[in-house]
């Protein structure tokens, strides 16, 4: 099964490879919205506190199909939950704008990073990096910096869900490779 | 998970144990007395000692305000996800509860300088 699909990939015409990279790229952002909206109808017991599974999808991107893929993920993502839960434009989207914004840029320099990281790593980086940069909004939005006082639980959870969501990336990654199907 | 991996995780352990105080620090300017609340229509200032209960216009709703015990909470919002709720109570100094989607904050102290136009009570 193996073989059979790497040699498809090795004489793949480029017009099937900017297929692939197209249709793999669209199934991504459907997973990520479809997370990202299972993730809005669950009311989170403590506020600020997100298992961030949307994430898995844009860390999967990223892996496969490189930066500039990774971020449109992240950004239609929002873009597509904030219509459908009504958010889109209010100020709650600036929130998920920021979030999304500060965690793709993270895992790009994580990604880049000469520091050996692992997908696990990566995810952290991401994971942190989109709460903080929601609560530093909130702070700008609601102009005191004392909401940044909540901060402590929501950025320690982060790094819990960001590592189960580096696992499970890690998973999809390596099968996605194992199979050639990824984009690059 | 590698080397990296690890010290990344105990930077943001780290970090987040740090953010708390490092805020508390620099905002604890004066002993908390007063709790500011600050709407899209202006703000009010409450003695912290006050048994109140205030109903503020938000964005998008009511937002209902206790201050009790020396506490201020959000009790009710209309708000999607009631984080500001959820906060639980502010006391010291610089701590602060905000509902973004309806633009009200409650935060303890009103000393410093915020550049309001005017209080109303």
């Amino acid at each position: 099964m193996d073989s059979t699909l790497s040699h498809a990939r090795a004489t793949a015409t480029p017009t099937v490879a900017v297929t692939r990279r197209v249709v793999l790229g669209g199934c991504l952002l459907a997973t990520a919205c479809v997370l990202g909206l299972l993730e809005a109808s669950i009311a989170s017991p403590v506020p600020g506190v997100r298992f961030g599974l949307a994430n898995i999808a844009v860390l999967v991107a990223l892996a496969v199909l490189g930066e500039k893929s990774a971020l449109a993920v992240s950004v239609l993502r929002v873009g597509i939950v904030g219509l459908a839960t009504g958010t889109l434009f209010g100020p709650v989207s600036v929130l998920a704008v920021s979030g999304a914004l500060a965690s793709w840029a993270a895992m790009v320099l994580a990604f880049r990073s000469s520091a050996r990281f692992t997908f696990v790593g990566i995810s952290i980086a991401g994971a942190s990096a989109h709460v903080t940069a929601q609560f530093v909004a909130a702070a700008f939005l609601s102009g005191t910096t004392g909401v940044l006082a909540f901060a402590a639980i929501p950025i320690i959870a982060s790094l819990l869900f960001g590592i189960a969501t580096g696992f499970a990336a890690r998973y999809i990654i390596s099968r996605l490779e194992g199979n050639g199907l990824a984009g690059r | 998970m590698s080397r990296a991996d690890r010290i990344l995780a105990i930077a943001v352990v780290l970090f987040a144990l740090l953010v708390g105080p490092a805020v508390r620090g620099a905002a604890a300017l004066s002993p908390a007395q007063t709790v500011t609340i600050k709407g899209p229509s202006g703000s009010t200032r409450v003695s912290l000692s006050a048994e109140r209960t205030l109903e503020v216009e938000g964005l998008n709703g009511v937002v209902v305000v206790v201050v009790h015990d020396g506490h201020a909470s959000v009790r009710e919002s209309s708000c999607p996800d009631h984080v500001c709720v959820r906060s639980g109570v502010v006391s010291r100094s610089g701590e602060a509860i905000a509902c973004v989607p309806n633009g009200v904050t409650v935060r303890i102290g009103g000393e410093r300088n915020d550049g309001l136009d005017a209080v109303a009570r």
